[in-house]
């Protein structure tokens, strides 16, 4: 009974919160300015600079004697992955990091595409530009903005990349590609003034886009990428053509969606869900409640407090390891949480989780990346303006929140493709990049007229 | 239709006033925490233990303190964001600068501690005689500490305790939870406030009190009040600072009707200030203050990790919650208000504590093993509590608890007292306050 109560305090009060907050009707922005200090009278400074990802000896000595200073807990025993990331197993991590991981290696792999820098509202953007080396006669490239989540970075595109630039069937397009770095993540600077949310980056996103002479172009994110492309669709529908998502969790219980879940099971056919819909969303209490309240620690105390939560991290390489893994572990199955090994390497190789934690270890932007959290709950998932832009969903099945076609559509109005996927999880793209190539140039295709819906 | 929703609710009030009327002890059950397979005998003996440093131990503090890597604090973002980065770098030099860890050793040394093993851990404990018992009744009280805090919480309130008041005086015994400071942490699943209660029930047993009384705080209150749900004829009475109290449809009501019409529903004017606008005060700063909360009881092995090589980060994760928890409005200064209440030599004290001990881990874990199950199926839950107790209500708790909801659980409610002043922690803020509410409490019991 107290649980019960409990949660209908908090689920009320939420919703209290989230209908009090959505009273604007159109996505407005004004400029912003993010640097330290005041904004400086002169023109901003809007070259472009390439950049070249670097380590050097010191980096490395300073990140393995830490590792070295690791003081281990023992996990309890016989608990898997059910407390957090396990300890036994993280020792094998840390071991393969300290001893067989090769930082320079990689460093040279992060550099095989072309990066930049350039100022943006006072702040410096990093993204990677990927020209295709081969563009089909009469035709011109596909202009593509893909965005990361946390934990995750540009980095995670890097199986992507290829798939979308070299021109293999004739039959596809061939992309363009930018995947910037978010404000606060990786190589692009951290804003130093408050309030800085998924519409701050949305709007630099665009100016990014706009700088490098894109008029018009598609838009691919999961994770917080999902809510940044979204914003872009929000704030520009006129520029964005097509906007292709893996993730798209309701921010607000519609009407249709509430009664979905009331009724859906009984009348699974009236709400269009198949049985998978069925298997994943229902019993409600369970799949959706329990499993959220499960998995979503980390999301409350980086929403209130992440300077406190980060702080350990920047230290501790293992910390922060320890705290990022645990997700490409748990949000690549729910059941990893049972394995002894959180089921780790079944669809990443080391090399790859590690490079993706280096690069919030080298930047230091683990604290930075959470305040994204704190932001956003403030002020960027209230946009429940409906998206009119042409739409593209890749349902993957583990995906953490898993939408049915109805849920998605209370939002995206104009969903021209809808594909459910045979595999995959939360990071799609860097687990199952062909999947999500094909799904992309599928919709793509759909929007460019080159193929009947 | 009126007439059948009165009589409605009639019968539902009847019929919780009767289910809760049940006044069963919990069962004491059993259990075994240490490595591997339980042992046929368990040493009883108890041996003394001394708190100890070496150079070694302090330059390997240092040395992580010096390769702290800072991030800049958002300007302007005081402590809303957490620790604030401009204000711990302060601290931190403190730390690293002025601190005497060995100092603070022997500080905590000045009372004698003691280690005994029960149900496989060792179970760590100061014992504190008063120093005149010649004519003084002496009553054996154990006081059980929180998270983050630790047994020294309690040095400023123990001279106080031990020191007779019109003829009654206190023997006072503060362990350490299992898995916190000096206490052996569990190697099984499970360790959860009903464990440590059974265990510190044997400890008393052990060290020959067959009646005593009980103080707690945060967890402690928890866990001194399954004692008294497990062995009531044991404890004379039990006194707290912080009360959990459980929701029903009492409360509910209280919420509903509480705002218009107070008294209907047992709610003083005071009640009133503290509760309303409920969703404001309560149930938004609960949101706010409870990301710790959420994350400990899921993810502890994850959250513990980072924080147990980086002293910095440690400091930073608890002493943000001796900033808010004194005091809300404490997020709104740039220093956190920290220093108003507390000394920096305490509040690092209590830190080292965690950190040499390497526990935050297991600290942390308590919180999964109390909440991570099904919050109905608790025993203790279900059944209320008839040792004498009394309530010590400080007006920065973290949540507040008028008196007709504690007498919801807590039906030999002995006095509730409206504190001046004080927070979260009530015995290292307050002592004398708090000292001042427990002899009289216990005065109270001891005259009827």
């Amino acid at each position: 009974m107290f649980t019960e109560v409990l949660l209908a305090l908090v689920i009320g009060g939420l919703i209290y919160f989230l209908v009090q907050r959505s009273k604007n009707q159109v996505l407005t922005t004004e400029d912003g300015w993010w640097g330290s200090g005041a904004p400086r009278d002169a023109g901003e400074d809007d070259t472009i600079r390439s950049f070249r990802v670097t380590t050097s000896d010191q980096e490395l000595e300073d990140l393995y004697r830490r590792i070295d200073l690791t003081r281990p807990f023992p996990s309890l025993e016989d608990s898997q992955f059910n407390y957090g990331f396990n300890s036994q197993y993280l020792q094998k991590v840390v071991s393969y990091w300290r001893n067989e991981f090769d930082w320079r290696k990689q460093v040279d792999k992060l550099n095989q595409y072309p990066h930049f820098k350039t100022k943006i509202e006072g702040i410096d953007i990093h993204y990677l530009h990927v020209k295709p080396k081969k563009v089909p006669e009469g035709t011109s490239a596909v202009p593509l903005i893909m965005v990361h989540g946390w934990p995750g970075s540009f980095y995670e595109f890097y199986g992507l990349i290829p798939l979308l630039t070299d021109l293999s069937n004739p039959h596809d397009l061939v992309f363009e590609v930018v995947c910037p770095s978010i404000p606060g993540y990786g190589f692009s600077e951290a804003p130093h003034k408050k309030g800085f949310d998924s519409v701050c980056a949305a709007r630099i996103f665009h100016k990014l886009m706009k700088r490098l002479g894109f008029q018009q172009y598609y838009a691919h994110g999961g994770d917080w990428g999902w809510l940044v492309t979204t914003n872009m669709a929000q704030l520009e529908p006129k520029t964005v053509k097509g906007l292709h998502l893996n993730f798209a969790p309701p921010s607000k219980p519609g009407l249709s969606m509430a009664l979905s879940m009331m009724l859906g099971r009984h009348f699974p056919k009236l709400f269009g869900f198949t049985d998978f819909d069925i298997q994943r969303l229902f019993p409600c209490m369970e799949k959706l409640v329990v499993e959220f309240i499960k998995e979503t620690g980390y999301m409350h105390i980086q929403a209130t407090k992440p300077d406190t939560v980060g702080r350990g991290l920047n230290d501790s390489p293992v910390g922060l390891a320890a705290y990022i893994l645990e997700k490409f572990s748990t949000w690549t199955s729910h059941d990893f949480r049972n394995l002894d090994d959180g089921g780790l390497t079944r669809k990443f190789s080391l090399d790859d989780l590690l490079t993706n934690v280096m690069i919030y270890w080298t930047s230091g932007c683990i604290i930075s990346s959470m305040r994204f959290y704190k932001e956003n709950f403030g002020q960027g998932l209230d946009q429940h303006l409906i998206v009119y832009v042409p739409t593209g969903f890749a349902c993957f099945p583990n995906e953490l929140m898993h939408t049915p076609k109805l849920w998605v559509k209370q939002k995206y109005r104009k969903l021209v493709t809808f594909t459910p996927m045979d595999r995959g999880g939360h990071f799609a793209a860097m687990e199952e990049p062909e999947l999500m190539a094909e799904d992309i140039q599928k919709f793509t295709k759909i929007v460019e007229g080159k193929v009947k819906e | 239709l009126w007439l059948e929703c009165s009589v409605a609710a009639g019968g539902i009030m009847a019929y919780i006033v009767y289910k809760r009327k049940k006044t069963r002890t919990i069962p004491l059950g059993d259990g075994w925490w240490g490595v591997g397979e339980k042992t046929l005998s368990e040493d009883q003996k108890i041996y003394p233990f001394q708190v100890e440093t070496s150079d070694k131990e302090i330059e390997d503090l240092y040395e992580r303190i010096d390769r702290t890597r800072y991030a800049d604090p958002l300007e302007d973002g005081k402590f809303h964001y957490g620790f604030n980065s401009t204000y711990l770098k302060k601290v931190v030099s403190y730390w690293r600068h002025e601190f005497d860890w060995k100092k603070q050793v022997a500080v905590l040394n000045k009372y004698p501690h003691f280690k005994t093993k029960i149900e496989g851990l060792d179970v760590h404990f100061i014992h504190v005689r008063p120093p005149h018992r010649e004519n003084q009744k002496v009553l054996p009280i154990m006081i059980v500490h929180g998270w983050p805090g630790s047994f020294y919480e309690f040095y400023k309130i123990l001279p106080l305790l031990t020191q007779s008041r019109d003829g009654v005086v206190f023997e006072v015994i503060c362990p350490s939870i299992p898995g916190y400071g000096f206490s052996e942490a569990s190697h099984k699943q499970g360790f959860n406030s009903l464990a440590a209660a059974r265990i510190f029930l044997k400890l008393m047993e052990r060290l020959g009190f067959s009646q005593f009384y009980l103080q707690g705080g945060d967890w402690g209150s928890l866990i001194t009040t399954n004692m008294a749900q497990m062995k009531p004829q044991c404890v004379n009475g039990l006194h707290l600072n912080m009360c959990m109290s459980n929701s029903g449809f009492k409360v509910l009501l209280s919420l509903l009707i509480g705002p218009y019409l107070p008294f209907l529903v047992g709610l003083s004017r005071e009640d009133v200030r503290r509760l309303f606008p409920f969703f404001e005060k309560n149930v938004f700063e609960m949101l706010r203050e409870s990301g710790y909360f959420h994350i400990q009881a899921t993810k502890p092995d994850t959250a513990g990790c980072g924080v147990n090589d980086s002293p910095v980060g440690l400091a930073a994760w608890i002493l943000e919650k001796f900033s808010s928890w004194a005091d809300m409005k404490n997020r709104d200064l740039e220093d956190g208000g920290l220093e108003r209440k507390f000394s920096l030599d305490d509040l690092l004290t209590n830190v080292m504590i965690y950190w040499t001990t390497g526990s935050i881990t297991s600290s942390m874990r308590f919180y999964k093993e109390n909440l991570g199950s099904n919050l109905n199926n608790r025993v203790d839950f279900k059944y209320v509590i008839f040792v004498p107790t009394g309530f010590a209500a400080f007006p920065n708790e973290l949540m507040y608890c008028p008196k007709s909801w504690a007498q919801i659980r807590y039906r030999n409610l002995q006095s509730y007292t409206f504190m001046p002043r004080g927070g979260h922690f009530a015995a290292f803020e307050e002592p004398q306050l708090l000292a001042d509410d427990l002899f009289n409490f216990v005065k109270k019991v001891e005259k009827s």
